[in-house]
């Protein structure tokens, strides 16, 4: 038996769909405003961040991983940039229902927006040190009009992977709060599947579909083929990860839409 | 005589809590499937209210009265059964919850008032009212965590007094703050009886209730008895 549930508001529905964007919005200014309030370096924490895990993992790696690249800290670094916000997204989006709670008892609004604003206010970081990071590549030289079309592509990809995976990791966890350790623990054994400090064409040939099966592998070559020009491995099997992405995303969506009309009752 | 608008209607509504002793795990869901506590907070309960009605629900501890304003709010949807609602709830009950402590004042009244179903227009237009009757002065641009506690119940209050509610929800302890802001949000209540508003009330007292409201109901154990 289900319950059907109907509220009417003086509302029109475009009217609706516009206090929608107009609730997202106002939630990803407060996320980005509410973490850098009291950092004193303050926006320069989004790029640092980025740029010390670079040199760090950059000067380790590349004593030991025969990677054919002209530069391996540019190589890395544009892998390491939708790693660090797939990753940051989603570790979290995670708990994020749970330590919201004071907002979810306090009054009925779309629910989705404290995730969405979480994922748009690390978009906004993406955006930030992609465009610094443009520049540097504009002084080394090699960038191609044409291959940087795709980025605004690789980038709207990523995002809905970032998302379907929030909504579904945070609705679970409003149910099974151990779903947050197994983020925590699953996240950086991903980042050593997903080809960020090395390249495929490391790893054996008919390994290469299972690397696909990581939706991370192929997003990440579109980025590296953007910004970089790098080859893609295996194209073919790049169209199958963009289905599979958005299959999750809306996965994602179902299953924080059905969750989320009893998200008082679990926190 | 004009026909009654119905504001809120249930019919049969049930809700059904799993009970946890602990914090709900998946682990512990695959280690022991059958045992499942539920508990029956609202047991086929069904009511309207009509627009312009105060029904003031009495009840003890317990009985169902948090669970069936939270249906009518939204905030948590039934195991079964149907809700109507028709125009804006706003709830006068945990008035300081959802506000974000790194954020101003100013910046709270916007995303408070967004939480509570306003719209940006709306709020700008009622800024300086929000502002005013909340008596927060020079703190408006003070991040939120300077505030006493007083004064995140003013705000959270004249917030949601100038949401222009249709249906309020109001709770009998609900007196914010000290003796002068008392006066003037128990004045505010007033003010949204004497218009005629659709008013939802929860209390223990039953003096009280019937003295304010136009109908009264009783609630004990998930089942409304009159």
């Amino acid at each position: 038996m289900a319950a059907t549930v109907e509220f009417y508001q003086t509302m029109k529905l475009s009217d609706k769909q516009l206090f929608w964007l107009e609730f997202v919005w106002a939630m990803t200014i407060k996320e980005i405003k509410a973490r850098y309030k009291h950092a004193i370096l303050g926006f320069l924490w989004i790029i640092l961040n980025p740029l010390l895990q670079m040199l760090v993992i950059g000067f380790v790696f590349q004593f030991f991983l025969p990677v054919h690249v002209d530069n391996y800290f540019l190589f890395l670094f544009s892998g390491l940039l939708p790693w660090i916000f797939f990753s940051f997204t989603l570790s979290k989006c995670t708990p994020a229902i749970v330590y919201e709670r004071s907002l979810i008892k306090k009054a009925r609004f779309p629910r989705e927006a404290i995730i969405l604003s979480i994922v748009f206010s690390n978009v906004f970081h993406l955006l930030v040190s992609l465009a610094l990071f443009f520049v540097v590549l504009l002084f080394v030289g090699k960038v191609s009009l044409l291959q940087l079309a795709l980025l605004p592509i690789a980038v709207v990809w990523i995002t809905l992977l970032a998302s379907g995976f929030s909504l579904l990791a945070t609705a679970l966890n409003a149910r099974f709060r151990d779903v947050n350790f197994f983020v925590q623990a699953v996240v950086p054994l991903w980042f050593y599947a997903t080809p960020i400090v090395y390249t495929l064409d490391l790893i054996p040939q008919n390994l290469h579909a299972l690397f696909y099966l990581n939706p991370m592998t192929a997003v990440i070559e579109a980025f590296r083929f953007a910004l970089l020009g790098m080859p893609v491995t295996q194209a073919s099997l790049w169209l199958v990860s963009v289905a599979a992405s958005l299959l999750l995303c809306v996965l994602g969506w179902v299953v924080f839409q059905r969750e989320s009309r009893y998200f008082d009752d679990w926190v | 005589m004009k026909k009654k608008q119905i504001a809120i209607e249930l019919k049969n509504i049930t809700k059904r809590y799993v009970l946890h002793h602990e914090k709900p795990t998946f682990s512990e869901q695959v280690i022991r499937r059958s045992k499942r506590e539920e508990f029956l907070a609202l047991d086929d309960v069904s009511l309207t209210i009509y627009k312009g009605e105060s029904v003031g629900i009495i009840g003890p501890n317990g009985a169902g009265k948090t669970t069936l304003l939270k249906v009518i709010a939204g905030i948590t949807t039934p195991t079964s059964g149907s809700v109507l609602v028709q125009g804006r709830v706003v709830s006068l009950i945990d008035l300081e919850a959802g506000f974000n402590p790194e954020l101003t004042g100013e910046e709270n009244i916007y995303l408070n008032g967004l939480v509570i179903g306003m719209r940006r227009k709306e709020i700008e237009r009622v800024f300086k009212k929000i502002v005013a009757f909340a008596d927060i002065g020079k703190f408006i641009d003070a991040p939120l965590y300077t505030y006493s506690q007083g004064m995140k119940l003013r705000l959270g209050f004249s917030v949601a007094v100038h949401a222009n509610p249709d249906i309020l929800i109001l709770d009998e302890g609900m007196t914010a703050g000290d003796e002068g802001f008392r006066k003037k949000s128990g004045n505010r209540i007033r003010q949204f009886f004497e218009e005629k508003k659709t008013i939802v009330l929860v209390s223990h007292d039953m003096h009280f209730v019937t003295s304010v409201s136009t109908r009264t109901l009783m609630l004990t154990e998930g089942n409304v008895t009159y």
